[in-house]
């Protein structure tokens, strides 16, 4: 497989986290326009740990989660009895804060002659721990996508548990859930903190990856397309937002003759797909169909 | 003048109008009555164009207005007075009467005169938000606002709920005045009793399906009122 | 004391834009009940159509304002029918992914259009501020506030005076009523549309010329800006968008002078989350959308 293959399909990868991570605070019946803050959050937490503090990728990893999940929860819990577009005001406000956090943030430390660490909207480079230890490109591709049909199976499977169910009539019908007795606040927190594990997963990736990050790769444009993949990808199964991913990066940016004009055709697809598929390509009605209920 | 034939509305996958069929002559008061959950509310919303059919059609003098907008339908000569009233509360009470004039272009203010005259209440709150309007005077105000258009056929959807009985006389007597003028009426009633003393015609609806059609008298007063309040 | 003076100056100024932006947003949401994402990215379509005006034909501001607005309401009208008019009677957050769809392509078109990352914009006053007592007022200042005013003025007298802005607030108070009294929703709806992208194209004019320069951030900036100005002053009102728009341009011109600008921009958001997670009183929350 050459070069530029494995990068278009790294890229899917890594954005196919933030997708999944939307597409959970949708099921939860929220619009989430911070999800590409928490995805900020994992990688600068990871990048910090193994580029400044020589920890291993997975326990950065961890950190990275750990560090998404509370700041999903920091951001959703004040918010908790707003609906609609108010949450997703408050979330959008919440992201915009941490960017410029991410722009305040200087923190350097010296290591082996050289400074090293996030530098406010100068970037953080240097989180070279993968390429340090002579993972391939291939190899990461693999490691990328293990990591996320882990993350996709795991939601596929709490989709078809009794939990996934109660989420979905919470976001289908937050009223009547309550009357039946479920704790609506604290499963949309849950699902909430889940998304923000997710989507900081895939920025502990995404900065190894890329070895350099910049308060400029997390704004609100990032959040719009993690928004929109799910959405036109289909709301029915987490394939959904796999498959938005993919259109937009795999097939667009994929065929090379097509690169200057990405996001005006992805754009006029994604409105002209809306008005036949509103609830996306894979939508619950289709989903149920396929599996024959 | 009203010719509605296997009407079907739904919400989703339930079905609300299963095949409604009934006309209504013209210069005749028609009511409508049938226990709560009946599909009455669908029917009116559905004539009115803010329900769109799934089947069936809808024919006024002729034409189907099945699906067309709640404007067209306007400017066809129907106006409904909504169950809820429908307000607007942010606006004044002559606010409220010249949207429901809309359409027209001619001179409102003998209409106007006339409405006033009608309900004085109206008149003394004229310059009122009619937010702040009592349930029977917003109830008046929705009738005239429905009147402004002077439509041909007048729908109305429970226009007596909730309100004092000689609000209820009044709104009953503009009823027996307007078929008077030439207004074909349809109307949707809990209120039996009154209703009964002046249609000629009644419709009986249960479970989204026209059971009944008949004069008052051609089934005992206590069984239509027995059926309409609780069902078959 | 001057500092403030001048500072509130500078900030009322800048809050006259933003006003200008919030009531687009408004009258918008007001009307379909959804926000429009597109907002911004129509305006500054605009914004590039005056500067290409600019580049190539040397035109003046008395050229470039007209072109700008048709070029805003065009995108605008675009936005209306491919992302609102389909979804009228589905979901709200389709309806904003798709105008989310058609911002990624007015952002390429608009780097397609002009590369470069900034562009010079001809100013709205070529000479010196003026001297006032103590102060230092920039001529911009008072254009800007005044030009805001006299928008809002009109808008108020077109809402107020006339039939159609009558027919406007009965479909921002009640839809269903408005169709019932023979009012045509997508008519108003395809006209609110201009009007709000209009608007947008006169706030959006003030800002490249009072800051003679043109970027392809624009159509981000002024989205969050008008949404949070629009947010501050309450959701959904007319008269809020006005007071929050001056507020939101008081706060940061007095908060950069102390805090600087990146903390001007931090506090402006954690008051909107503050606001919102508090449900203040005046924000209508409890009416969800």
């Amino acid at each position: 497989m050459d070069e530029y293959a494995i990068g278009v399909l790294t890229n899917i990868g890594l954005i196919s986290f933030l997708g999944l991570s939307a597409y959970v605070v949708l099921i939860c019946g929220e619009l989430s326009f911070g999800q590409q803050a928490f995805f900020g959050v994992g990688a600068y937490a990871a990048g910090i740990a193994t580029a400044m503090f020589a920890w291993p990728l997975p326990l950065a990893a961890v950190l990275a989660m750990a560090g998404g999940a509370l700041a999903a929860a920091l951001v959703a819990w004040p918010a908790l009895r707003l609906r609609g577009l108010y949450f997703a005001m408050a979330t959008l406000a919440a992201a915009e804060m941490f960017r410029i956090g991410f722009e305040l943030l200087h923190w350097q430390v010296e290591l082996a002659g050289e400074i090293v660490g996030p530098d406010g909207t100068q970037g953080f480079r240097g989180i070279r721990w993968i390429f340090e230890r002579g993972v391939e490109p291939l190899g990461f591709l693999v490691l990328v996508w293990v990591m996320l049909a882990a993350a996709a199976a795991s939601i596929a499977w709490m989709d078809r548990s009794r939990l996934g169910a109660t989420l979905r009539a919470v976001g289908q019908d937050p009223e009547l859930a309550r009357s039946l007795g479920v704790d609506v606040e604290r499963l949309k927190l849950a699902g909430v903190a889940a998304s923000g594990a997710l989507a900081a997963l895939g920025g502990a990736l995404f900065a190894h990856h890329n070895t350099y990050i910049e308060p400029r790769n997390f704004d609100l444009m990032l959040g719009v397309h993690s928004l929109a993949y799910p959405l036109i990808g289909g709301l029915g199964t987490v394939f959904g937002p796999l498959l938005g991913a993919a259109l937009d990066i795999g097939v667009l940016e994929g065929s090379r003759f097509l690169q200057g004009y990405r996001m005006l055709v992805f754009g006029g697809l994604v409105a002209v797909l809306l008005i036949f598929r509103p609830r996306g390509l894979l939508d619950e009605n289709l989903v149920h169909r396929l599996k024959g209920r | 003048m009203l010719e509605i034939r296997d009407l079907v509305t739904a919400y989703g996958t339930i079905e609300a109008l299963k095949g409604v069929s009934l006309d209504i002559a013209p210069g005749s008061i028609t009511c409508l009555l049938g226990p709560n959950g009946a599909g009455k509310t669908t029917l009116m919303m559905t004539i009115a164009g803010v329900l769109r059919p799934r089947r069936g059609t809808v024919k006024f003098q002729g034409e189907d207005i099945a699906g067309r907008a709640p404007d067209a339908i306007v400017s066809r000569g129907i106006a409904l007075v909504p169950e809820n009233r429908l307000v607007f509360p942010s606006m004044t009470v002559l606010e409220n009467l010249h949207a429901g004039a809309y359409q027209r272009r001619d001179d409102l203010a003998p209409d106007i005169e006339r409405l006033f005259g009608r309900f004085p209440r109206l008149k003394e709150r004229s310059a009122q938000l009619a937010g702040t309007l009592s349930g029977g005077e917003q109830q008046m105000l929705a009738v005239a606002r429905a009147l402004m258009s002077r439509p041909r056929l007048l729908l109305m959807d429970e226009p007596s709920l909730g309100l004092a009985p000689l609000v209820v006389e009044e709104i009953f007597r503009t009823i027996a005045e307007l078929h008077r003028d030439g207004t074909t009426i349809f109307l949707v009633e809990q209120n039996a009793h009154m209703a009964l003393q002046v249609a000629s015609h009644f419709f009986l609806m249960e479970q989204g399906r026209v059971t009944f059609s008949g004069n008052p008298g051609s089934l005992a007063e206590d069984e239509v009122i027995r059926r309409a309040y609780l069902g078959a | 004391m001057t500092d403030f003076l001048q500072n509130s100056v500078d900030g009322l100024a800048a809050g006259a834009s933003y006003s200008l932006l919030a009531l687009g947003f408004t009258l918008v949401f007001g009307v379909l009940r959804r926000a429009n994402l597109s907002y911004g990215p129509a305006i500054m379509l605009g914004a590039y159509a005056a500067t290409w005006a600019s580049l190539h034909f040397h035109a003046g501001l008395f050229v470039l304002f007209p072109v700008m607005l048709a070029a805003s309401v065009l995108a605008g009208a675009y936005v209306e029918r491919l992302a609102f008019a389909p979804h009228r009677a589905g979901s709200a957050i389709t309806a904003m992914v798709a105008s989310f769809a058609l911002w990624m392509q007015f952002e390429e078109l608009a780097t397609l259009v002009l590369p470069g990352h900034l562009y010079a914009f001809p100013p709205l006053h070529e000479g010196g501020p003026l001297a006032v007592g103590s102060l230092t007022i920039r001529v911009e200042a008072l254009v800007m506030i005044g030009v805001a005013v006299a928008a809002c003025g009109a808008l108020w007298g077109l809402l107020y005076r006339t039939r159609f802005g009558a027919a406007v607030r009965a479909v921002i108070d009640n839809p269903v009523a408005a169709g019932l009294s023979g009012i045509s929703v997508p008519a108003i709806s395809i006209r609110i549309f201009a009007l709000a992208s209009a608007i947008g194209a006169v706030a959006g004019f003030l800002i490249v010329a009072a800051q003679e320069q043109v970027t392809p951030m624009l159509g981000m900036w002024s989205t969050l800006k008008g949404l949070l100005a629009m947010m501050l002053g309450g959701l959904g009102s007319l008269p809020g968008a006005v007071a929050g728009g001056l507020a939101l341009g008081l706060l940061e011109a007095h908060s950069q002078w102390y805090l600087g600008p990146q903390l001007r921009d931090f506090l402006a958001y954690f008051l909107l989350f503050v606001l919102l997670a508090a449900r203040a009183p005046w924000m209508n929350t409890r009416s969800a959308s």
